[in-house]
């Protein structure tokens, strides 16, 4: 199964991708994380120690050229080897680089390296078995330069809200021209009445595959930037979470 | 005067832009509201309505199409491109990624070359940025009057806001911190606690009406004008351009 998280900024993308990661990971399955967002966000909603520096600074250099190249010994499958790190449930995490402090320029090594490490995922037999979950950066600019090349399967984040019924649109076109046939997966997110799924899905012409209601448990694991599931696991967005885990793993059977 | 408005995703930059440049123009002050995001949504809390701002066209795809002639001035590509919203407010539109592989991005029109031309007499220009901290980290040191940094009561955003209240700092005259959404004293000591202590402060409480004006997609100025999370925007209004604002 390999999924990437999609959808306007605060719809909830890391909440889903870090819940489902980690339920899945207690299902038995090897996951592999993918935080692709330059400013922090997976990590704390898997609840998991963030490197400061993304160690996969130390898997490319940058030639006379001006080229990122993996150093000696390094591909994609060994830099997820060692550079990922380890998150609850068994999960691992690979982050791209994250913006320094103080105006220091993102690493652009990190970036650069988590990028070739995605695009060369896909062909990796030593990772067949794994789930990858990705959690990209708010809005359409990653989905449109192709940051999530391993993803078989993107699950749209919406809520309903204009602005947020607009971007997953606007994202479920892009990813569907520029790779038809790959799967498209509705959640909708913060869901206030009955009526409020079914609309998010006609505008989107999707069927809902999770709705995710208002979850007092989701506000405290936000304040205190830690996973849901250490927060409020018996709560009704887990328990959500908990069937889209099922569908989606049915779906990959097929 | 410039005025940018930055944060993570989702906690409000563009209400709080959409409202200050109804609130200013409503004041009598002539304003361009830039949108700097490539998901332009701006026209939303503007008060364009939704599927109208879908179909605005964006200076950088307006020029690269050709149905334009080439505008090589700022000014030209405001009156191109430029749109008409409420109160007289002018809506630019930088940049719109619909496209898969929309190709490079290192030439041509810019949020940032927008941002950095833009500067008229009179004219207060006020910018919705990308979520994240990009567009800060690129901007030149003195290229903003103002940085409304918004926050939320949630770690996430938090974070992104201190790392930006220090790049703002950099880069700005003025560095104020939106506290959005907060519902009590103890969310509100959250985020002074993790931002650290900013310069100015202004909090919009969480706010039944604003939630309202995103889900029908009208502005919130026009959903209930005297909702108090309004009325916390429209002073900040009021302030930008009182005593000790740059002109």
């Amino acid at each position: 199964m390999r999924l990437a998280v999609v959808g306007k900024g605060g719809a909830g993308k890391s909440l889903v991708a870090g819940t489902l990661a980690r339920l899945l990971a207690r299902r038995g399955r090897r996951v592999l994380a993918l935080d692709s967002d330059p400013v922090p966000g997976l990590a704390f909603s898997l609840g998991a120690e963030a490197p400061a520096a993304p160690p996969l600074e130390a898997a490319v250099r940058r030639g006379a050229d001006m080229r990122w190249r993996f150093v000696d010994g390094v591909g994609p499958v060994r830099a997820v080897q060692r550079y990922s790190t380890p998150a609850p449930d068994g999960v691992r995490l690979l982050q791209a680089g994250k913006s320094g402090p103080r105006g220091r320029p993102p690493l652009m090594g990190a970036i650069n390296a988590f990028w070739m490490t995605v695009h060369g995922l896909g062909s990796a037999p030593a990772l067949r078995d794994w789930v990858l979950v990705g959690d990209l950066p708010a809005g359409s600019y990653q989905a449109a330069y192709d940051w999530a090349p391993y993803a078989e399967r993107f699950v749209l984040v919406a809520e309903p809200t204009w602005q947020s019924l607009l971007t997953a649109r606007r994202i479920a076109r892009i990813v569907t021209s520029a790779r038809p046939g790959v799967g498209v997966s509705l959640v909708v997110n913060k869901v206030s009445g009955p009526d409020d799924a079914p609309r998010v899905g006609a505008f989107l012409g999707l069927p809902v595959l999770a709705a995710l209601p208002f979850d007092e448990g989701v506000r405290t694991a936000e304040l205190q930037g830690v996973a849901l599931l250490d927060v409020a696991p018996d709560g009704p967005v887990v328990r959500a979470i908990e069937q889209l885990t099922e569908r989606l793993a049915a779906r990959s059977l097929v | 005067m410039k005025i940018l408005v930055a944060g993570k995703g989702g906690v409000g930059k563009t209400l709080v832009c959409g409202t200050v440049a109804r609130a200013l123009a409503r004041a009598g002050h002539r304003v361009l509201a830039l949108d700097a995001d490539t998901n332009p949504m701006l026209g939303v809390s503007l008060g364009v309505g939704p599927e109208e701002t879908e179909r605005l066209v964006a200076a950088r795809e307006g020029l690269a199409t050709g149905e334009t002639a080439h505008e090589r001035s700022t000014a030209g590509v405001v009156e191109r491109f430029g749109h008409d919203a409420p109160d007289g407010v002018r809506l630019l539109l930088a940049s719109r990624i619909d496209t898969a592989n929309p190709g490079c991005r290192c030439c041509g029109v810019s949020a940032e070359s927008l941002l950095g031309e833009l500067e008229q007499p009179e004219l207060i220009v006020i910018g919705d940025l990308e979520a994240g901290l990009s567009t800060l980290m690129r901007l030149a040191p003195g290229q903003a009057d103002v940085v409304l940094v918004v926050a939320q009561p949630t770690a996430k955003s938090i974070e992104v806001a201190r790392q930006a209240t220090e790049l703002a700092g950099d880069r700005a005259i003025r560095v104020i911190v939106v506290a959005n959404r907060v519902r009590d004293d103890d969310e509100l000591a959250a985020i002074l606690a993790g931002v650290g202590d900013p310069p100015e402060l202004v909090v919009v409480p969480d706010e039944p009406a604003i939630a309202e004006a995103d889900r029908v997609g009208r502005a919130a100025i026009d959903v209930d004008a005297d909702a108090p999370g309004v009325l916390a925007l429209v002073a900040l209004a009021e302030r930008l351009t009182g005593i000790g604002a740059a002109a």
